[in-house]
């Protein structure tokens, strides 16, 4: 996307129209100037705010995919995974750049997983990334525990009644990683391949992993 | 909705309440947004202000204001009250850096957000 304002306008406050991008919202004078303010205390660096960045943008749900592909080729791989999910990635070079634990759910042709934050936006970052906006806002947060089949029908998921869904509320400290059901048909394909299909929203737990999804 | 369920509940705890369907909306970050994403990490790191405590001052800014703000403008008013709790700021001088801040933009370019 190169546009900054697209499809997120689901909140009820008033904008600076796009074309004034050159002078900054009240929020982001704020954000200015207490960063600002802290590094000139001493308290943070410049260089603490830059590599952090770098770091953010170096996650996206592609290292995911390959913890996901690996898994479904290496059985064990999967079960060190699903011991120790921080250290199933760490063991990939997915480092952890915050103090959080990660445990991955293995979804099979009996249970069904799908993580949420029930209270704000926690989500596995260091190997998906940033959460999309769906995913912290109201509708998701707050029926997704209670009511998750018609949610993930609303993702145009829908699964047989025998199946069981298991929903896991992320908090700070713990985070989740659905592990898909690895689509029929691709037996012979490769880690790569594999890791072609499976895109972020099945490792929320949202939609399955399909042969001809798009990439992550 | 019963009274009994604000006194047990604070804003963010929603999980099992009515709400409408779920919008598939998404957004790349704005630059300030993906900073403001920064700094909340580098805070964390440093143990200035830790993930639960942003939680918390999130939900001190109270349902109304939750409700108005988006994401990260709830995250960085949620910041500075912090800093001041925790007087790493005043509230005088984050007035006099943002005054700063803003008069490095000229006025006639828009009336900002």
């Amino acid at each position: 996307m190169t546009s900054v304002h697209t499809d997120h306008h689901d909140h009820d406050h008033d904008h600076a129209a796009i074309e004034q991008v050159d002078r900054p919202g009240y929020y982001e004078v704020m954000e200015t100037a207490i960063r600002e303010l802290l590094i000139a205390k001493g308290l943070i660096s410049a260089g603490d705010i830059r590599h952090q960045i770098e770091v953010l943008d170096s996650r996206s749900p592609a290292l995911g995919a390959a913890v996901v592909a690996r898994a479904w080729t290496d059985p064990d791989f999967k079960r060190r995974l699903l011991a120790d999910g921080r250290k199933g990635c760490e063991e990939l070079g997915i480092s952890f750049y915050d103090d959080t634990q990660l445990i991955v759910l293995e979804n099979t042709s009996e249970v069904h997983n799908l993580i949420v934050c029930t209270l704000c936006s926690c989500y596995p970052r260091p190997v998906l990334g940033l959460p999309p906006d769906w995913y912290k806002l109201k509708p998701y947060r707050a029926r997704a525990v209670s009511e998750p089949r018609k949610v993930l029908a609303e993702f145009g998921t829908h699964l047989p009644d025998d199946v069981e869904i298991r929903v896991s509320d992320s908090t700070a400290a713990v985070r989740y990683l659905v592990l898909p059901l690895r689509p029929e048909g691709t037996d012979d394909w490769s880690p790569d391949e594999l890791a072609a299909i499976v895109t972020r929203d099945a490792m929320i737990g949202v939609i399955p992993v399909t042969i001809g999804g798009e990439a992550a | 909705m019963a009274t009994q369920d604000f006194v047990s509940r604070l804003p963010n705890d929603i999980g099992g309440f009515e709400a409408g369907s779920v919008a598939r909306v998404e957004h790349v970050l704005e630059p300030w947004e993906k900073r403001c994403h920064a700094l909340a990490d580098v805070l964390d790191f440093k143990k200035i202000i830790n993930t639960e405590e942003k939680r918390k001052g999130v939900e001190a800014l109270g349902e109304t204001l939750i409700g108005k703000l988006p994401y990260y403008e709830r995250w960085i008013v949620a910041f500075a009250n912090i800093l001041f709790t925790k007087e790493l700021l005043s509230p005088t001088e984050l007035a006099e850096k943002m005054a700063e801040v803003e008069a490095r933009f000229p006025v006639e370019s828009g009336q900002g957000g």
